[in-house]
């Protein structure tokens, strides 16, 4: 069972209510707190994910009884609104010009198979998978280049290291797929 | 998110559309502002908003809207101001039926067609009810 913080009772109130207050009751909670909300609006089995996923929540479970839903939804540490920023991506031949200067860094996120069968020099091998377990090997400083075969998993990796505090990424695409540069 | 509605007509049931959408676009971090037009005046009347017509015929829905605990157009209004819902008169149509400012909830206020679409241009959806 989760580790409750507050608990919201909005049974009997329907669409918009249930949305409305849930949002009041979780202006008071700090991240990482959980939400109990309950609720008889069956609109809410789809709206309460559906906002917590807009306003950058964690849904964690719903579970029904008799009729009665809890909702469990833990706060997010989501920017606040008007924060969001737009993803910093270079082109390939960008990434060319600063490449194998002081300070840059380029990490290559696919998986080993493919990183051995070329990739650009001085790249380091980090598959996305494992970006939070590697963060240490990540420089905090300097300019960190993020990089896979066409640009999905590096938007991927960026988002991760933007989670983890990093604002000193970039990404570069397409990528790999599209290299016209040096390869090792 | 930023959304903008226009809201043209009177009856209850545009309302609900109105002010559910508002207060759900509200709680959910999104910017709202409404441009009350015509009969759509009506939703933010003092007096008017409580007392907003059923469409004909319709009229023996009013026990469904009391069986499902849905909330009067007079708390929707005040749960869309307190989220921060920006309310819009649109002063052609005050002219046209002798209205004053003073006539509609506080916090509205008055402009025109340029007003609405000045915020509806860089909205990022725009609603007509």
């Amino acid at each position: 069972m989760y580790n409750v913080t507050r608990t919201l009772d909005a049974k009997g109130l329907s669409c918009p209510m249930p949305v409305v207050r849930t949002k009041k009751a979780m202006e008071d909670l700090a991240p990482g707190e959980v939400l109990e909300v309950i609720v008889t609006d069956r609109g809410s089995i789809a709206d309460l994910p559906m906002w917590a996923k807009t306003t950058g929540q964690e849904y964690l479970e719903l579970i029904e009884e008799n009729g009665v839903l809890t909702h469990y939804i833990k706060k997010g540490s989501a920017p606040e609104k008007g924060e969001t920023t737009e993803m910093k991506t270079i082109t390939n031949e960008e990434y060319l010009e600063v490449a194998g200067q002081d300070g840059v860094t380029l990490i290559d996120v696919r998986e080993p198979d493919e990183f051995e069968a070329g990739h650009a020099p001085g790249a380091v091998n980090i598959p996305l998978g494992q970006i939070d377990d590697r963060l240490a090997e990540i420089p905090e400083t300097g300019d960190v280049y993020v990089i896979c075969r066409s640009g999905g998993r590096a938007g991927r990796a960026y988002e991760a290291l933007e989670a983890a505090g990093r604002d000193n990424v970039t990404r570069v695409a397409p990528g790999m797929g599209d290299w016209d540069g040096p390869v090792e | 998110m930023k959304v903008a509605i226009i809201a043209a007509n009177g009856g209850l049931f545009d309302a609900y559309k109105v002010f559910n959408i508002a207060t759900a676009a509200a709680a959910t971090d999104g910017e709202v502002e409404i441009f009350f037009t015509f009969e759509g005046l009506n939703l933010i009347h003092r007096q008017g908003m409580n007392a907003l017509p059923m469409p004909e015929g319709k009229e023996h829905f009013a026990e469904g809207f009391q069986k499902a605990n849905v909330p009067s157009i007079g708390e929707l209004v005040a749960m869309s101001q307190e989220l921060g819902v920006k309310f819009i008169a649109c002063q052609m149509t005050m002219d046209v039926m002798g209205l004053q400012k003073e006539d509609f909830v506080d916090g509205t206020e008055v402009g025109g067609a340029v007003t609405f679409l000045g915020s509806a241009k860089d909205a990022d959806m725009t609603l007509t009810f």
